[in-house]
Formats: C-alpha cells, structure tokens, sequence
C-alpha cells in the first residue's frame, strides 16, 4: 500500500507534463538547429516516372513528352490523368505522319494537327480519344422536329464487328444498316454511293486536266481524305493547283442529302439533321469548316451545315452498347434507295489504292468508252501496304497514264517534294493520310495497339472481297448516280455539280513558320 | 556544388502540357479540377507547374504563346527570408525546397513571394504550403527535373546556372528574342530564367518587380536590432545608474540636512 502511494507520488500530471514539455522543446531545438537536413532530397518526388526517363545526368530520353493537342481540336482530346507521357503519339505523329518536328518555331496562332487521330490508336493507356459527339446525336435521334439521317463510310462495315468479338475484317454492311435504323435513323445511305459519284467527277477533272481542257497541272492530286487536304494546307500550299477540287464523299453526301434528297422528297432541309459514320477522326474536322456549307448557298439559308456531326467507328459502338444493340443478333438489312447504291470501285475506296483503282476503271470507261480488261479490275501494284505504290496503265487514246498511291503523310511528302521538284512523272496521285488507308484510320476500333498490319491486312482483304462479290465493279455503272445526273446534277462537273461537289482550299502554310527542307528532323 | 538552374524558351514552347503531367506523376500530385494547361491553367496546391496559353501581340498580330508558371527559386528567396520556423530553405544546388515537418502554417511565405507561387491545402485538417520543389532529390542524383525531362520541343534547359546564363544571352544575340532574360535580375535573380521574343509583361510576367533581393529590405531595418537592442539597453542602465546615484546623493544630502 505504501509502495503503490509512493509511486503515484512520482508520476505526478505536473511532472509528466514537465517532462513531455522538455521533450517536445529539445525536439524542436534539434531540428531548428538543423539536424534534420534531408530536406532537399525528401522534398516532393513521391510519385514515379517511367523508366525512359529515369536517367542519370542531362541525358535526354529517346522518346520523350506528347503531342500538343489544342482544347478547342474537334477531333481528339486528350485525359491528361491517363496520360504516362509514353511519348507513342509524339513517335507517329513525328515520324509516320511527319507533322510535329516539321513546323518552325515561334508558333505562331495555331497548334499544328491535321486531325487524323492516328495518335489515338497508338496510346496505350487510351488518354487520347476522339472527341464524343454522341450525345449531341443522341439529343437530336430524341428530337421529334427534326429528320436525322446517316451516311456509313466504306470502311466502318469492315471494322465495326472488332468492337463486338468478332475478328478483323468481319463484313457487318447489312447488321450495320440495321443497327442504325434500330437507333432510330430516318434513312440510312451509303457514302460508297458518294465515293461513286467522286470518281465520276474526279475521273473527269483528270481527263479534262490531261486533255488540257482544263488549264490545271498534272500530276492530279485526290481530295477525299481530309487529314491529307489539311497536311497539304499546311505544309505544300504552292501544290493547290494539283489537287483536285472534288468534295470528300461525306461532304458530297451532306451536300446532296440537304438539297437532291430534301427536294425529292419534299422535306425542309432545315429539319434534317445528317450524321456521318466513318473511320476518321479528321472527318470531324471537316464537317466543321466554314466552306461545307453548299446546301446553304443552294437555299439561301446561311445556318445550314452540310454534315452536322460525325461519329467515328468507336462511338458508334459505343452509342450501340449504350441502346443495348447487340450487332451480333441482327439480321442485314440494306440502305435505302436514291443514296444507298454503290458499286465494288466505291467499296474499296476504304483501303490505300482504292480509290486510284476505281478512278482508273471508270478513267478507261470515259475515254474509250469500253469495258476495261480484267487486269484493271484487280490492279495489283496499287494494292498492299508499301508506302509509295506505282504503276502504268495502257489506255488506248491517250496512251500509258503513270499513277502514284501513298498513304501516311511520311511517304506522302516524298511524293510531294518529286512533285515540287518538278520530277513527277504520274498524272494521278492518290493520298491517304492514315498509313493503310481508312480501313485504319483515327477512328477505328482499336483492334490492335499499336495497329499491326495483320489487321490491316484483313480489313484490306475484307474490302477487295467484297469487290469482287458485286454486281457493279466500276462507279459509271452505278444507276442511282446515273440517275442523280440525269434528275439534278447534268452531268459531271456541270455548274450545279461545281457548286455542291467542289471546293477550295484554306492556305494555312503561313499559320506557322516553314522550314526548309535541311532543317526537318532526319527521318523524312 | 555548382548551382544548378533550368531556361525557359518561351518560342520553343509547343503547349503539350508533358512537364505538368510528369510533374504530377513525380511528386504524386492529384488531379483536383485545376486545369494544368489552356488559357485557364492555374498554380494550386495540386499543380506545381501550369502552362498559360496566352494570346500575345507581335508585329501587328496576334501570337500564341504557352507559358510554363511554377516555382523560380530565387538565389534570395523572400519566402524563406519570411518563414520564421525554417521549413522553406535555400539549397546549396538551387532549389528553394520546403519541410512539411517544420512549417507551423503561418503562410508568411505566401505573403512574401513576390510571384504569387506558394499555395495552400485550404481544404486539410493539417493544411501544408505547396510550391515546385525543382524535383531537389533529383537533382541531387544528378539527374533533371522531371518536367525537363520529358519536354520534348526543347523549350527547357537545365543546367549549371552559370552556364545558363550565358546560353540565354548567346541566344539573345543571335536575334529572335526580346533582350531580356526574365530571372536574371528580378527579385536579385532566379535559377529559373526565361527568354521570349514578345514583352514578358504581354505574357502576363510580373515586370514591377524589384531588381533588389527581397530579404534585404527587411534586412536594412533588422541588422540594427543589436544595435538598437544593445544602445537601448545601455541608454536605460545609464539612466537607471544616474537616477540610482542621484537617488543616493539625495538621500545621502538629506541625511545630512537632518543632523
């Protein structure tokens, strides 16, 4: 008992609190006077940062940073909290398309892209995507005022599947058509119609550039991929006059959607709200500039937009699974009729060659007015995956006609620069900005990450199997634009088709400071 | 150790945004809403470094520029100067490095910094100061921040501050660039410099900022406090000495009187 009392005596709240207060304040003395001195190396730097940067000394990393993308870009965008600075889209952007390293510093009011959205199939983590437009079409499918239709690039029912288990390649034209009408499109049309009716036109520009009916210069440039037209605005605007003024075939359908459909079928054009679904991010892009407003012109009315929004493959997945549409389950249906038929040269507009090798079948129709041979309707050098294709085709009257295909801005400038250079020999150039063609552009499914050519190849195969298997092969057969012609256009390159087919390009060589040809990076 | 700094070319700034990101993988930062890059990038507890996009004038029109914001690790920091517990520090290699375990949250050094540039977790029940610490345990190793590590258009330069220097007027003179180098002689100067080809006050830079290093202000005034503590307390014992003795003498005087 006595002992228990004095113990209690020792530890008083008094001598306790004298002792934590000692303590505490010899603490403080010792690291106020500095004992503590790792500060410098514990400050921040908790995280981590991937391995290719973890480098001693100043060495820089090979590949290192991202691309800018700009907040306001209509095609991608960017999770920054997904990003891991991987530097993949620094690699395809730089190396394959040639667009960042290849413009000149200052910059000036513009951050350079030709939004083929090739970087989002390379991120790995999926920080890049394209930029969702789905619920804008979702607002306007729900909107009972207005008349929504669509349009389905070639290439989308070569991919579309991937997104539902099925493998590569997969031909989904039918249940694609289906879907769509299942989300409650009013029409579902074709852009292979449109692709048609591009080389309709396109075929007879080059006809009339090389019989000098046309005071244009050879060789002839295609326009229907928007990545390239915006590369080509950027960096080779001396090369304006080469390119030709053929719209794209989504715009050409946005076009004729709100002026040859609406008349024919009596609808306000100003109801119709038009949808493109298609493999390309750039498309977006394109729906959007200023001068695609033809239908407008043609009705006096300065609101309308010829295309008023663009879903990619991937979101049109996207929004299926959102209705619970499962493609799997449903039967093939077909488009509907005034914009819906193609032939087998409009299918294969969706891989690299394509849309040469439709141009040259209907080319030899124009010029001899015979059937071409059977070489031309399986024109093997402008097929396959190598970067710069060529071949000379044989058409009596005007004697052997050289065309060049590249796909991949990379192989593209080298086309360019001969050109510039004043050494092309082709008369027919077909650019495509996605190396592979559509079938692989920006806004397919990511199948494979990065792309492989093995998917490629299948899409490829895929497209030229369907070619074969239809009933037309070349564009001039295809009755529904004869019909278009003889109803409403005239016939290829009349004033009304000028006016809603054609279009001009946007300078945008002085958005930036050009560089010569010595101070681009060493892998062009 | 040889001081170590990192240049800014503003021209070479492409806008990506990859040292905001990689600074907030290194120092575990969270993504809190605060946009890192764009016209509203903003500095804040969860973002060390921002880059400003900024619509500048030159030569009749209007340019882009992207301006990376963080920390400039000024050679006299205001901020440590103010912090009366020590826990903002000045290294030997150049970052202005901060301790956590030391700050008792008075924020003086916000109040200091003549940038604006350290924030506060106003939102914490033990709220911390945040700055850009210049990844010092990097450095340490020898290695770089790691916001110029990643950026892959060139714009950042890290190196001895000395040589830094040289290379910002080398590229001064070559043409190209405003003749002012942003850091060199502001606040006393920085080990972050910057060089641009517009007006740095265009790019929302401070320009009035004071070319005298900071802590000497209050240095002026506070380097007589012995002087004054020392003086003063002499002054009071002379007068406690005069009026103890003329206290004695009085009484000694009256004692007197009375016999």
């Amino acid at each position: 008992m006595e002992d228990h009392l004095k113990l209690e005596k020792e530890v008083t709240r008094r001598s306790f609190l004298k002792m934590m207060g000692g303590l505490g304040l010899s603490g403080l003395a010792l690291t106020l006077a500095g004992c503590e001195n790792n500060t410098a190396v514990n400050a921040g730097g908790d995280g981590w940062l991937p391995q290719q940067y973890q480098i001693a000394g100043t060495w820089p990393a090979q590949v290192r940073g991202r691309v800018p993308i700009e907040a306001s870009n209509p095609s991608i965008v960017r999770d920054d909290q997904k990003c891991v600075l991987c530097g993949q889209c620094l690699e395809i952007c730089r190396n394959t398309q040639t667009v960042y390293g290849h413009y000149g510093f200052p910059l000036i009011n513009d951050i350079v892209c030709i939004n083929c959205g090739q970087c989002s199939l390379w991120c790995p983590t999926g920080a890049i995507a394209e930029r969702d437009d789905t619920e804008k079409v979702l607002q306007a499918l729900q909107d009972p005022d207005k008349y929504v239709v669509v349009q389905t690039a070639p290439a989308t029912r070569v991919a579309l599947g991937e997104e539902f288990g099925l493998p590569p390649g997969s031909w989904v034209m039918g249940q694609q058509v289906a879907a769509l009408r299942r989300l409650g499109f009013k029409q579902v049309f074709d852009t292979n119609f449109t692709a048609d009716l591009t080389i309709m036109e396109e075929a007879t520009e080059l006809i009339k550039r090389v019989k000098g009916e046309l005071k244009k210069p050879l060789p002839q440039f295609t326009s229907c991929s928007p990545g390239w037209v915006k590369f080509c605005e950027y960096f080779y605007p001396d090369l304006f006059p080469n390119m030709s003024s053929c719209k794209s075939p989504q715009q050409m359908m946005g076009a004729l959607v709100k002026t040859y459909f609406a008349k024919t079928k009596n609808i306000d054009p100003e109801k119709i709200y038009s949808v493109a679904i298609m493999p390309c991010t750039a498309k977006k892009f394109e729906a959007q500039r200023p001068e695609m407003n033809d239908s407008g012109h043609y009705w006096k009315k300065q609101s309308l937009q010829d295309v008023d929004a663009v879903l990619t493959t991937r979101e049109l997945a996207r929004l299926l699974k959102r209705k619970g549409i499962d493609l799997n389950s449903l039967p093939e249906e077909s488009y509907d009729p005034l914009l819906g038929k193609s032939t087998g040269g409009a299918i294969i507009f969706g891989a690299t060659g394509g849309v040469m090798e439709a141009a040259v079948r209907t080319a030899y129709f124009f010029i001899t007015q015979q059937e071409p041979p059977a070489q031309l309707l399986s024109l093997t050098p402008v097929r396959g995956l190598s970067g710069v294709k060529e071949a000379a085709v044989d058409i009596p009257g005007v004697g052997t006609v050289r065309v060049a295909i590249c796909h991949g801005m990379g192989n593209g400038r080298q086309v360019l620069e001969a050109v510039r250079r004043g050494e092309a020999p082709w008369h027919f150039v077909e650019f495509m900005s996605c190396p592979g063609g559509c079938q692989s552009g920006g806004g397919q499914p990511r199948t494979s990450v990065p792309p492989s050519d093995e998917v490629r190849q299948k899409r490829m195969a895929s497209l030229y199997s369907a070619d074969v298997r239809m009933e037309w092969r070349e564009s001039h057969e295809n009755s529904e634009v004869l019909a278009l012609y003889q109803n409403f256009l005239g016939h290829p390159m009349s004033e009304l088709a000028e006016e809603l087919l054609h279009t001009d390009y946007v300078d945008r060589g002085k958005s930036f400071k050009q560089l010569a040809s010595e101070e681009l990076p060493d892998k062009v | 150790m040889v001081p170590k700094g990192v240049l800014v070319d503003i021209t070479k700034c492409v806008g990506c945004g990859s040292c905001t990101v990689a600074c907030k993988l290194w120092n575990n930062l969270k993504y809190d809403g605060t946009p890192a890059d764009g016209k509203d990038a903003a500095l804040g507890a969860e973002s060390w470094t921002a880059v400003k996009w900024v619509e500048a004038p030159k030569d009749g029109e209007t340019v882009w520029r992207f301006v990376k914001n963080q920390c400039l690790h000024c050679h006299q920091p205001a901020c440590a100067s103010a912090c009366f517990s020590k826990a903002i520090k000045k290294t030997a290699d150049g970052p202005v490095v901060y301790d956590e375990k030391l700050c008792v949250g008075c924020r003086y050094c916000m109040l200091a910094c003549p940038f604006n540039i350290p924030k506060y977790e106003w939102d914490k029940s033990f709220p911390r100061v945040r700055k850009c610490q210049m990844c010092a345990g990097r450095i340490a190793k020898g290695e770089t921040p790691a916001c110029v590590g990643v950026c892959p258009a060139g714009a950042l330069t890290f190196g001895e501050y000395n040589e830094l220097a040289g290379l910002a007027a080398e590229r001064i003179q070559k043409g190209g660039y405003i003749n002012h180098i942003y850091g060199e002689k502001e606040a006393g100067g920085a080990s972050w410099l910057y060089i641009s080809d517009v007006p740095f006050k265009d790019l929302g830079f401070r320009t009035d900022v004071t070319t005298r290093p900071l802590p000497e202000y209050s240095e002026s005034i506070l380097k007589l406090t012995p002087a004054v503590g020392l003086g003063w307390g002499a002054v009071l014992t002379g007068i406690y000495v005069y009026n103890r003795r003329r206290n004695e003498i009085a009484r000694e005087e009256g004692e007197k009187n009375k016999k």
